[in-house]
C-alpha cells in the first residue's frame, strides 16, 4: 500500500498542507518544532483514528479552529484506491470516512492503511513499563487479526466493571456481591484466557523474526529470547481469580490477569530490561518493531508504510548511516518516511528529499537539506 | 426556551441539535397540538406503572401479558427492559410469559443484582410452574455477565436455562457480516433439518 497524497487542514501546526508522496524512501528534514512528527502523527491517526502520542482531540486541532481535517489518497498493491477522510473535532465525536462512506470501527481504517512507526522511544519497549510491551503485543494482535479488537476492548471493559464492584464492596461484601463477582470472574476468565492465548501465540511467531532482525541490526550472534510472563496461565485464569479473590477484595482491584502480564526480553540469558546497555535496549526495541512489521507484512502480503521518526538523530553521522542501511535492508517496504532534525546521510535508497519549515513542506535536494 | 431545549436534550437518543429542532418545531406548532402532546405525556406518566408480576409497563396491577390465560406459564423469558418485550412480541414466536429485570448488572453505574428484579424472578418460578427460563439479555459485556449470574442462580433450582442463539441478520450477505457475529454463528451451527 502507498499513500499517494496527504492533505491536512488545521492539524497541529499545519493550516493547510497538500503533500504528494510516491513509492520509495522520503527524507523529511527540518529544524525542531517545524512539524515533522506532526506529519507522522497525521498518518497514524489516518490508520488508527487515534494519536500515538495519546492526547485528546483538542490538542491536535490547530488553535482557534473547531476541527482538523485529514485526508489521504491511498492505493493498494492490487490497484484498489481508497480515500480516507477524518474530521477531528476539538469538542465532540470525530468522524471517519473511507471512500465517502462513514466508518465507525478502527479496523475499517486499519484494513486500508497500516503503519509501522519507529521512534527514539522504542528503547522503552525494552526498558520501560510492562504496559508498553502489552500495548505492542495487543496492537500487533489486532493488526494481524482485526476482529480481536473486540476481545481486547471487552477485556478492558470487564476489568473496569470488576474493579468498580471490588471497590464499592469494600471490606464487607454482601452475599449478592459474591454472586455477582462469580459472574464477573467467569466472564473475565473467558476473555482473559483468549487474550493470553493470542499473546502467547504471537510471541512464538515473533521470536524468530526478532532474532533475525536483531542480528541484522547489530551483526553479531546473540541468543535473544522472548518469554510471555503470565503466571496465571498455568492453571487458567478462573483458578487464579479464585485464589486471588481475598487479595482483590482487600485492595479493591484485580491483581491477576492479562492486564498485569509482561514480555521478558533477554540477551544471552540476561534480562535486558534491567541488565541491558542503553545501546542494546535501543536495538532490541527496534528489533521488536521490525519483527511485528515482518509478521504484518506476511499476514497481508504487503508491507505497512514505514516511518522512521527521528530515530537517527541521536547518532553520529557514521552510525546513523549504518543503522539506516541496516534497517532498510532488513525490512520489507514499499514506502518509507524518514524524519530528522540533522542532515541525513546520502543514500541511494532515498528517492525524495523534502524540507519541513513552519508547517510547510517543499521539495529540496540532498545538498539543500 | 433554553430550559425546554435542555430538557429535550436529556431524552435518550436526542442530541443538542435534535433538541433544538424539536423545540423550534413545537414553538411553531398549533397550541392545541402542543397541549395534546403534553396531556398525552402527563396522562401516560400518571397512569402507567410497572406490572406487579413481571415489571413490564402496565396500566393495571398485572399487565395484559400476565393476565392473558392463553399464554404458556411454563416458559419464562427474562429481558432487561420493557422495550425488549415489545421487540420479542413483534416476532409472534413466543407464547410464554416475560420477566423484566429493569436493567443489567453494571457496577460502573452502581447497579448490582440487588437493584434488579432478581429476587422477584426467583419467587415466580414455583407458583407459576416455570420449567424453562430463556435469558434474552443484550449481547454486550453487561448482558453476558447478568446472564451468567442468573444461570448460576437458576440451574441449581432445577429449571432449564437457555439463551438466545447468536446469529446472522436475516436478509443480509455473509460477506458483510462482522467477524465476531459470523464467528459466533459458526460456533452455534446446527444440523440441517433439525
Amino acid at each position: 500500500m502507498i499513500v499517494r497524497s496527504l492533505q491536512l487542514t488545521d492539524f497541529r501546526n499545519y493550516s493547510t498542507l497538500h503533500l504528494a508522496l510516491g513509492s520509495g524512501v522520503h527524507a523529511l528534514t527540518g529544524d525542531n518544532a517545524q512539524g515533522k512528527t506532526n506529519l507522522v502523527e497525521a498518518l497514524v491517526v489516518l490508520s488508527t483514528m487515534k494519536s500515538f502520542r495519546g492526547v485528546a482531540n483538542d490538542a491536535v486541532v490547530r488553535k482557534d479552529a473547531a476541527s482538523a481535517f485529514l485526508r489521504a489518497d491511498i492505493v493498494h498493491d492490487d490497484l484498489r484506491e481508497f480515500l480516507v477522510e477524518i474530521e477531528l473535532k476539538s469538542a465532540g465525536r470525530s468522524v471517519a470516512q473511507v471512500n465517502r462512506k462513514r466508518v465507525t470501527r478502527t479496523r475499517d481504517l486499519l484494513s486500508v492503511l497500516r503503519t509501522t512507526v519507529f521512534t527514539p522511544d522504542d528503547r522503552n519497549l525494552v526498558h520501560g513499563a510492562a504496559s508498553l510491551r502489552r500495548s505492542l503485543l495487543d496492537d500487533a494482535v489486532v493488526s494481524l487479526d482485526p476482529a480481536r479488537q473486540d476481545t481486547i476492548n471487552e477485556l478492558e471493559r470487564v476489568l473496569r466493571q470488576r474493579n468498580a464492584l471490588l471497590k464499592e464492596s469494600g471490606y464487607r461484601p454482601s452475599a449478592s456481591t459474591f454472586d455477582a463477582l462469580d459472574a464477573w470472574d467467569e466472564k473475565l476468565a473467558a476473555v482473559g484466557d483468549e487474550v493470553g492465548r493470542a499473546r502467547a501465540e504471537l510471541i512464538q511467531e515473533l521470536l524468530p523474526l526478532a532474532q533475525s532482525s536483531y542480528r541484522a541490526l547489530v551483526g553479531d550472534e546473540c541468543s535473544l529470547l522472548l518469554a510471555y510472563d503470565a503466571p496465571w496461565r498455568e492453571a487458567g485464569l478462573a483458578c487464579a481469580l479464585r485464589e486471588s479473590r481475598e487479595d482483590d477484595l482487600r485492595r479493591g482491584s484485580s491483581t491477576v490477569g492479562p492486564h498485569r502480564d509482561d514480555m521478558v526480553v533477554s540477551l544471552d540469558d540476561f534480562a535486558s530490561r534491567t541488565q541491558g546497555s542503553h545501546g542494546e535496549q535501543h536495538s532490541l526495541g527496534l528489533a521488536l518493531r521490525m519483527a511485528v512489521h515482518h509478521l504484518v507484512s506476511q499476514r497481508w502480503g504487503t508491507p505497512p508504510l514505514v516511518v522512521l521518526d527521528d530515530v537517527l538523530s541521536a547518532l553520529d553521522n557514521k552510525r546513523a548511516s549504518a543503522l539506516f542501511e541496516r534497517l532498510l535492508s532488513a525490512l520489507p517496504y514499499r514506502q518509507v518516511l524518514v524524519t530528522s532534525a540533522h542532515p541525513l546521510p546520502a543514500s541511494p535508497r532515498i528517492t525524495h528529499w523534502l524540507e519541513v519549515v513552519a508547517g510547510t513542506i517543499s521539495s529540496c535536494t540532498q545538498d539543500e537539506q | 426556551m433554553q430550559a425546554m431545549i435542555d430538557s429535550l436534550a436529556r431524552l435518550p437518543g436526542v442530541g443538542p441539535k435534535s433538541a433544538q429542532r424539536i423545540a423550534f418545531h413545537l414553538l411553531k406548532s398549533d397550541v392545541e397540538e402542543v397541549k395534546k402532546l403534553t396531556n398525552a405525556i402527563q396522562e401516560a406518566r400518571g397512569s402507567v406503572r410497572f406490572c406487579d408480576r413481571c415489571f413490564n409497563f402496565s396500566e393495571t396491577t398485572y399487565c395484559h401479558l400476565c393476565t392473558d390465560e392463553r399464554r404458556d406459564t411454563s416458559v419464562l423469558c427474562v429481558v432487561e427492559e420493557s422495550r425488549d418485550v415489545v421487540a420479542l412480541e413483534k416476532t409472534g414466536q413466543f407464547r410464554g410469559r416475560y420477566h423484566v429485570l429493569l436493567g443489567a448488572i453494571n457496577p460502573l453505574e452502581g447497579t448490582g443484582p440487588e437493584h434488579l428484579k432478581v429476587r422477584e424472578l426467583l419467587l415466580r418460578l414455583e407458583p407459576e410452574g416455570v420449567q424453562e427460563v430463556i435469558l434474552c439479555l443484550n449481547p454486550n459485556t453487561e448482558g453476558d455477565v447478568t446472564a451468567m449470574y442468573l444461570a448460576r442462580l437458576l440451574k441449581p433450582l432445577g429449571v432449564k436455562v437457555t439463551q438466545l442463539a447468536m446469529g446472522l441478520p436475516v436478509g443480509g450477505d455473509l460477506e458483510y457480516a462482522d467477524e465476531v457475529t459470523l464467528g459466533r454463528a459458526l460456533m452455534g451451527r446446527r444440523e440441517v433439518g433439525e
